[in-house]
């Protein structure tokens, strides 16, 4: 996978390194992808978009002081009738930039995504090297566990967390922790995938010769999964890693969509379209539509890398 | 009991073959507000009040122009000299269960609504005995000469007392709820056939109706339908055949479809935010527990000096809506014609006033709104935040449906808080009595007063504004009272929420300004 073609070292370590991954395999084939590489471009625009959207958003719409009402309803470049304000995508009901929402809000959706997946990925792959290298009771319970939860659907199961914990939570405090409550709900609801492959994989690592030599040379079992085991078994971790994410990112669009998750004051990119599904009638098909491109853009493309790694990383299509 | 019963659900087959003779139409409509209860004396708000009044029906009923007209009375007189009214009632009426009604369901019917539990008490403030003069003839005795009590009383529900009784509703329960909660047993109209909170709700025609029957309709079905897009699509689909409301911003474009019509009003509704006039301390954010800067009057100026109530109407209410200078709009009797005026939009006083009053940084506050009760109620609230926040006020946004939000607002959960009122008797007195008078449970006042405002010179004017006869002293009074209400900065009222419901063009229907559908004037061609 990294193997290191020889050649003579003119350069230093870390031009070498660079040089290196350049001539991989992985990068290899993703220089013969073109959808690869689209999809890699949007995915970097979009999130560098996102993480410097401070600096690159026109506006602040967090801040209500810096709004005005009479900018409500603006249409994507013309000036507004009563302000003479212009705005690249329009405005919303109450005046906002939507370029900035999306910004801002791609914020909160990233954020939830990337947060639920490791959560999920740090459950999941604990629990399927315990499941795969422990076996007997260990290994029947996680999972069972895992099969049942599979059952439900996942937005299912992130409703169910997302109401408990609403539950017990003070009506003063829900907006504030209403982020952190979707992390818990999608990554909780998303753990059973990662324990499987890496179960799977587990169980054909173990019975290799090397986890025998460590097991011979009195490695306790903790040491072998994580220093022996894991490296061989992250590669399709890395696959649903991707995939997840778009499918997290999705999960936080729909729930915010039905109104149970990130809150009206913290735009996520659900809950912009929630908001914009009410003035689809009346003609402002802006404050929708742009949002919702940029959540098909978004889980696209990062959808489209997933399913690329995972070719490039299968011996079997090379 | 049960021989009775039958006879009633005979009728009601009969009535309903005959009428699917003639011209069979199952009914459809839509509105955001599912009524929380079928108990007609829980809960004094419009979406319940107006859907109930389909199946029960009191003394008295308003008409299509909401003029007062006899319903289970059918003529009333003033008893002495202002000592009270005699009401000679209907006679031959039954219940849907088939039990009669007579003088004892009224004398109950009283006892049930002005009890502790009830919502709607302060009906009967200046009520001091009702009293059964036969069967069919009552004495409603005044502690004060009450000339407009026949005028108040058209949302006063009738309901069986043994039937009550048998099922151990005897008293209303807002909060837990009983039999009455899911069942309806009154006179009118239609029965209640099915009723699954927040799904559906379905009525049937009721045979043994004493009155004539003007619509042609075998089944109605109410279907609360939250997102109003969605309820949009429900209208133009075919799949609903009224909505209410019309979300603002749709009005126009299904104004140009043939096949539906817009049917556009002004309610009598006025929006207006509230204060906690009483909590000493704030509630929310991040200065909690910090004085309450609400009791200072220059604050509560200052808040409504900084609200944009134009920007408001012309963006979000899309110039369909009225700017309202006090607690009833220009429609209302009583309303104060000295006192039209609203404070102006001027966030540099405001500012001024909160320096003035020691806030020359601001502070937070937490702000509670409903998102599925008034027209755009949740957009409004974030529109007065942004406006507050150029003041240098935080507000924290909570919008919550209904059902979660009187609950709050009765619990004193807020510092400021949205409410809209309709009075129920077309009369400035209404929302005086409910809104601005000292909160008193035992007098059956202020119950609608959440945040505790309180001046003893309206509690004063009150009782008499409700005892005078002569309409030039009492209009002097009333805006005596407006004048009051409006220097202290009670309430800031916004606007005069206008009225658009959407119908198929097959549909024949009354709108009345009260924003009650009454389905016994609907007829589908």
């Amino acid at each position: 996978m990294t193997s290191v073609r020889t050649a003579p070292d003119r350069f230093n370590p870390m031009a070498l390194r660079i040089r290196a991954m350049w001539q991989s395999d992985l990068a290899w084939a993703f220089r013969h992808s073109p959808v690869a590489m689209v999809s890699f471009v949007v995915v970097v625009l979009l999130v560098s978009g996102a993480l410097l959207a401070p600096l690159v958003a026109p506006h602040d719409p967090f801040d209500p002081a810096t709004l005005n009402l009479m900018n409500g309803f603006t249409a994507p470049g013309t000036p507004n009738a009563f302000t003479g304000e212009s705005f690249w995508l329009g405005t919303d009901d109450q005046g906002r930039d939507v370029f900035s929402t999306i910004l801002f809000g791609m914020r909160i959706s990233l954020l939830v995504g990337f947060a639920a997946v490791l959560l999920g990925m740090v459950i999941g792959v604990t629990l399927g090297l315990i499941a795969g290298y422990r076996g007997g009771w260990t290994e029947t319970i996680i999972m069972r566990v895992a099969d049942v939860q599979l059952t439900f659907p996942a937005i299912l199961v992130a409703m169910l967390i997302f109401g408990i914990a609403k539950g017990f939570t003070p009506v003063e405090y829900r907006d504030q922790i209403a982020i952190w409550v979707l992390i818990l709900a999608i990554g909780l609801s998303d753990w059973v995938q990662f324990a499987r492959v890496v179960r799977g994989a587990t169980l054909v690592e173990t019975k290799k010769e090397y986890v025998q030599a460590a097991q011979l040379i009195g490695r306790s079992g903790t040491a072998i999964m994580i220093r022996h085991i894991l490296p061989n078994v992250l590669s399709p971790v890395l696959v649903i890693a991707t995939i997840s994410l778009a499918l997290a990112i999705i999960a936080e669009a729909t729930l915010s969509f039905l109104g149970v998750g990130a809150p009206p004051t913290q735009p996520s990119l659900g809950t912009l379209i929630r908001i914009g599904q009410g003035f689809l009638f009346s003609g402002e098909w802006w404050i929708l539509f742009f949002p919702a491109c940029t959540l098909l853009a978004l889980a696209l493309s990062v959808n489209l890398l997933g399913d690329w790694l995972r070719d490039a990383l299968n011996p079997k299509l090379r | 009991m049960t021989a009775r019963a039958s006879t009633g659900v005979l009728g009601l087959l009969l009535a309903t073959g005959i009428a699917a003779g003639t011209h069979a139409e199952t009914f459809r409509w839509a509105g955001t507000t599912d009524p929380q209860t079928m108990d007609p004396h829980a809960v004094s708000s419009a979406p319940v009040l107006g859907f109930l009044n389909n199946v029960y029906e009191g003394l008295v009923r308003r008409g299509r122009d909401m003029s007062i007209e006899p319903a289970l009375a059918t003529s009333w007189e003033p008893i002495g000299d202002g000592a009270g009214w005699r009401f000679f009632l209907r006679q031959g009426v039954t219940f849907h269960d088939g039990s009669e009604f007579d003088a004892e369901d009224v004398v109950f019917s009283y006892e049930r609504a002005s009890s502790e539990a009830s919502d709607v008490r302060s009906w009967f403030a200046t009520v001091s005995d009702v009293i059964k003069v036969d069967d069919f003839t009552i004495d409603v005795m005044t502690n004060v000469p009450n000339p407009i009590f026949p005028d108040s009383i058209a949302n006063w529900m009738m309901m069986d007392a043994d039937w009550a009784e048998a099922n151990g509703a005897e008293r209303p329960d807002k909060e837990s709820g009983n039999h009455a909660t899911l069942n309806a047993n009154g006179t009118g109209a239609f029965v209640l056939s099915g009723r699954q909170p927040g799904l559906e709700t379905v009525l049937r025609p009721f045979g043994g109706w004493w009155g004539e029957v003007e619509h042609n309709i075998t089944e109605a079905t109410f279907l609360p339908i939250q997102n109003p897009a969605t309820a949009v699509a429900a209208l133009l689909s075919g799949d609903v055949d009224l909505i209410n409301p019309v979300p603002i911003q749709d009005a126009e474009r299904l104004s140009g479809q043939d096949a539906v019509k817009v049917i556009r009003g002004i309610e009598a509704r006025v929006i207006m935010l509230g204060f906690a006039h009483e909590a000493e301390a704030l509630k929310y954010g991040p200065n909690t527990g910090d004085p309450n800067p609400f009791r200072d009057v220059r604050v509560r100026e200052a808040v409504a000096s900084a609200i944009n109530v134009p920007a408001i109407l012309q963006t979000i209410m899309r110039g369909s809506a009225e700017p309202a200078s006090q607690l009833v709009s220009p429609a209302m009797r009583g309303f104060s014609t000295a006192n039209d005026m609203r404070p102006a939009f001027d966030p540099d006083r405001a500012r001024t006033l909160l320096a003035d009053a020691g806030y020359p940084d601001g502070f937070s506050f937490g702000l509670k709104c409903p998102n599925d009760r008034y027209l755009n109620d949740e957009a409004v609230c974030q529109a007065v935040v942004g406006m507050l926040a150029h003041v240098g006020i935080t507000a924290e946004l909570d919008a919550m449906p209904v059902r979660n939000y009187w609950p709050e607002l009765r619990e004193d959960n807020f510092d400021m808080y949205m409410l809209g009122w309709s009075p129920g008797t077309f009369d400035h007195e209404h929302p005086i009595r409910f809104l601005a008078s000292t909160p008193n449970s035992e007098k059956k006042l202020g119950s609608w007063n959440f945040g505790g405002y309180s001046n003893s010179r309206i509690d004063e004017l009150l009782p008499m504004i409700q005892s005078e006869i002569d309409d030039t002293r009492r209009q002097a009074m009333l805006d005596e009272v407006t004048a009051l209400y409006q220097d202290e900065h009670a309430y800031v009222t916004m606007y005069v929420q206008p009225l658009v419901w959407g119908a198929q063009s097959s549909v024949e229907l009354t709108q009345r300004p009260d924003n009650f559908f009454i389905l016994r004037w609907v007829t589908v061609n």
